[in-house]
């Protein structure tokens, strides 16, 4: 199957499709190849790995509950029609979404098919050497370079016949220096839906940002435990509506009754002057793309509005049970793995605020910034947010600069004190995403610069 | 049957392999077979069955001081597929510039069981028998509910040849569990969530642990945050201790750290109390990572990394060994994309003289944490800060109330020189062995 072509796929996954009737049972089968190039470059080794293209088929069906087979794309298609059997009357069990059709293929700029790999090899090679010589505190210098060239084909009996190629990039340049015992980084990370023009944006300058970020921590001092006033950049931002609140509204929490959120559908959940977001069908985002795993038209879900919860996340199951409209969140790893209901690109809608303003109106509190980890806490709303840095602010002034900053406490009386969120141009930072510890799916959160008083800050 | 299946697919890359005269190769073959089972609150909600496999090519192309290395993964057998995979990697192989390298040679390897025969004859029926003892289990406690539970048997097969001759594999059966237990009361909610990887049927002990989940769920429901305290002694759980020790301290007894120079750790140097001492080891029988051979194929073997809190051996694999002169440790292990890496096999942690029931009555004010949100120290340099999900607060050697929120921080290498007590008890958790330890000079702010 990995070689035949798409006309091909299509065929095949309409012949098993029509052997089950949608009155009957809901079916879909999801073609996956993921193809990929990783340079890794470390002083003491180089590591090239291709990826020529890793495929496989999953195809399920919903009888009250799913069952579901996956095997490699070469593998046995007969195990489809043995281990899915045909049932009468559970047509009705799981609610009918539209049907569509779309054959899109995402063209980078430049194809990093057409790239030669020593060309590759030779851009990364030349971050590291510019990185390693720019400074002799500069011990160690970790650059990794990753393409990834994904295509998923999905026909259900619906109607539904789908077809998207996406290509993302990601490059990350860790810079560790030392002086005397102490030894810290902070790292710079590019990544979105791209080809080989993602190594454009990393011109010296860039580098040169990112070796004297690295360079200052040497010097940074242990940040403040306790209560303060903070500033969160986008990327802090963005993981408080992707990791502490994000993760509560995803609907499979909700049917479990797992969710702090679940009373607090249309009520007020943040200051009113926030507004978030999840946007599957941003542009040329890491967590973009135009279907998701279940076939579902990827949307715009604007969750809290003016400081209202709105709306959840949903897949086709929690959208079926809740009598929703899903806006194409229902997401697989790979065919090796479930759909679960889960974010795209998150972000927190921008303000009215300069953050100069937001600064210089804090007599004491702490700026954290350069997001590095989070984690959720959907049944309790606890947060944990950690930076990587972070300024503490005195008399309107940042002054000294922080070690990593954990960010604590209860995410909903964190959102209700956010008193300012700036008018900068909206970003978003891409990662992994994780629910729980598994089932890894590119996603980007963001938005601007916001401010909130009394939260819990500690070293982290 | 299936291993002859899975050879006559090995030769087909292999005979590839010779035919373009190819002189240094490996092929690394691997099988997997997943059942699981995911339940809403207490009834099935998917029943998944996945059947891969992937292999994964390298070559080495010997320059005058380097080794060029490439890496290729695939799935496909086709043979043109197969053709321009070997092209890929030996292009690769061709600009690569890696220290000097060679593939190990055949050796003998001490074998050891590392697959529960009863999951191999029949995994569906196991999944099957295990999910229905654990639902039933949860159904039984008083005043707590599931909210979601998966249930998962891995059953993996794993070839290796290399152009030395070597042709090893290896089964392995492990389980997968992750659960959410919720506790409710007077409109408070609380809840028990973990999940993790498990070696054997034994050390699932679904009785003793459900019940388990359950009390922690429900002592949860009155937690506080906790008193803060800038010199507090707290005792780590062992799945705590993983979380802590195997990102620093693993790192940092590596070959690959020290060439690296982000190790902190030298030969003889004293890096822990006294009453630490770490052993890495591959052959552990019930650790998730024993096997008799690591991803290169050297002998897993077991290292001491800590004697009685002094530095004594770097834990190598086949590259960083030749690179400083020494011999591998059987450290290797294989990135997904196929790229073989230094890293720890399995951590385990002498036992102390004290059981953890004493322990805690020696305390005269302390905090216990069984779980924090996500504990993620900076391997490097050791710094670490987390939230506490689920612990206690300890006044005169009696637990005196749970605690949730807050943040305790620290620095991990800092921490093990300041281990106040070790347990007799220890824990299988995924690739380690731990005991519960006692540490002093934390920050503990809510």
């Amino acid at each position: 199957m990995s070689n035949k072509s798409y006309e091909e796929i299509f065929s095949k996954f309409e012949e098993i499709t029509n052997h089950y009737n949608r009155r009957d049972q809901y079916f879909d089968i999801l073609y996956d190849s993921i193809s990929s190039t990783i340079i890794v470059k470390t002083p003491s080794s180089e590591s090239f790995s291709v990826n020529t293209k890793k495929s496989g088929i999953v195809a399920r069906s919903f009888l009250g509950s799913w069952k579901e087979v996956a095997i490699e794309a070469n593998g046995d298609m007969n195990i489809i029609k043995t281990s899915l059997p045909k049932v009468s009357n559970k047509g009705n069990l799981i609610s009918e979404f539209d049907a569509w059709s779309l054959n899109k293929e995402i063209k980078p700029k430049i194809d990093p098919a057409k790239v030669p790999i020593d060309e590759k090899i030779k851009k990364v090679r030349e971050i590291y050497t510019y990185v390693k010589n720019a400074d002799k505190r500069i011990i160690n210098v970790q650059v990794k370079y990753l393409e990834l060239l994904i295509e998923r084909i999905f026909v259900n009996n619906e109607g539904c016949k789908l077809r998207q190629v996406i290509p993302r990039t990601r490059i990350f340049v860790v810079p560790i220096a030392k002086e005397g015992s102490v030894v810290d980084y902070d790292y710079f990370i590019k990544s979105g839906e791209m080809g080989f023009e993602i190594f454009d944006s990393i011109e010296n300058k860039v580098l040169d940002q990112t070796i004297n970020n690295s360079l200052d921590m040497l010097n940074a001092e242990l940040p403040p435990a306790g209560r303060n006033t903070i500033i969160l950049d986008s990327s802090m931002a963005g993981m408080i509506a992707h990791e502490s609140f994000g993760h509560g509204l995803e609907a499979d929490q909700i049917l479990r009754d797992r969710s702090y959120l679940k009373k607090h559908l249309n009520k007020q959940v943040a200051s009113e002057i926030c507004t978030i977001y999840d946007t599957p069908s941003l542009e040329k985002k890491l967590g973009s793309y135009f279907f998701d795993d279940e076939g579902i038209k990827a949307g715009h879900n604007i969750l809290v509005q003016n400081g209202i919860l709105r709306n959840f996340i949903y897949d086709r199951r929690t959208a079926s049970v809740l009598k929703a409209t899903p806006q194409g969140n229902g997401r697989r790893e790979s065919f090796a793995h479930p759909v679960n209901v889960r974010m795209s690109n998150t972000y927190f809608g921008s303000g009215d605020y300069k953050l100069e303003e937001m600064i210089s109106e804090i007599k004491e509190g702490v700026m954290l910034v350069h997001g590095s980890f989070g984690m959720e806490d959907p049944l309790g709303g606890g947060m944990q947010c950690t930076s990587r840095k972070g300024y503490l602010i005195e008399n309107g002034e940042k002054t000294k600069i922080l070690k990593a900053i954990a960010l604590s406490g209860d995410v909903l009386e964190m959102l209700k004190n956010i008193d300012a969120v700036s008018k900068d141009v909206l970003k978003l930072d891409g990662g992994t995403c994780g629910k729980g510890t598994e089932d890894m799916v590119p996603v980007t959160d963001g938005g601007s610069y916001i401010r909130a008083k009394n939260a819990l800050v500690s070293p982290g | 049957m299936i291993k002859e299946l899975t050879n006559e697919r090995l030769d087909i890359i292999e005979s590839n392999l010779k035919s373009k005269k190819i002189q240094e190769f490996e092929i690394f073959f691997v099988e997997k077979n997943i059942y699981e089972t995911i339940f809403l609150k207490d009834k099935a909600e998917n029943e998944r069955e996945i059947n891969d496999f992937e292999y994964f090519i390298r070559i080495l192309t010997q320059k005058e001081n380097k080794t060029g290395i490439g890496v290729v993964k695939g799935n496909s057998l086709e043979s043109s597929q197969i053709e321009r995979n070997i092209e890929t990697c030996v292009q690769l192989s061709k600009i690569n510039s890696s220290s000097k390298y060679d593939f190990p040679l055949k050796v003998s390897n001490s074998p050891i069981n590392t697959a529960d025969k009863s999951i191999l004859n029949d995994p569906l029926s196991m999944k099957k028998d295990l999910a229905e003892v654990l639902i039933s289990e949860v159904n039984q406690q008083k005043d707590v509910v599931p909210t979601f539970l998966r249930f998962r048997l891995h059953n993996n097969h794993k070839f290796l040849r290399n152009s030395n001759n070597l042709n090893l594999d290896a089964k392995k059966t492990y389980f997968f569990m992750e659960f959410s237990l919720k506790a409710q009361e007077n409109g408070r909610l609380s809840e028990f969530w973990d999940v993790g990887y498990y070696k054997e049927k034994e050390h699932l002990k679904l009785n003793e642990r459900v019940s388990s989940w359950a009390r922690r769920a429900k002592d949860t429901l009155k937690a506080v945050q906790p008193i803060p305290s800038d010199d507090a002694l707290v005792i780590f759980s062992p799945s705590v201790l993983k979380k802590a020790i195997n990102p620093v301290i693993g790192i940092h007894s590596l070959g690959r750290a020290h060439a690296e120079k982000i190790s902190s750790y030298n030969i003889g140097d004293v890096v822990a109390s006294e009453n630490i001492t770490i052993i890495d080891d591959g052959l552990l029988e019930g650790g998730l990572s024993s096997n008799s051979w690591d991803s290169e194929g050297n002998p897993h073997q077991s290292t001491e990394v800590i004697k009685n809190g002094v530095f004594q051996n770097r834990l190598y694999d086949q590259i960083y060994a030749i690179l400083e002169g020494e011999k591998s440790t059987g450290n290797a292990k294989r990135a997904e994309s196929g790229t073989v890496v230094n890293g720890i096999s399995n951590f385990k942690i002498f036992p102390g003289d004290i059981s953890y029931n004493d322990m805690v009555s020696e305390i005269k004010e302390g905090y216990f944490i069984d779980k924090f949100s996500w504990l993620n120290p900076d391997s490097v340099s050791g710094n670490f800060g987390a939230e506490i999900r689920n612990g206690y607060y300890i006044k005169n050697g009696e637990f005196l109330n749970p605690i949730k929120l807050g943040n305790v921080s620290g620095n991990i290498l800092q921490m093990m020189e300041n281990c106040v007590y070790i347990s007799k008890e220890r824990e299988f958790n995924e690739d380690t062995l731990f005991p519960y330890m006692a540490f002093k000079n934390l920050n503990v702010s809510s």
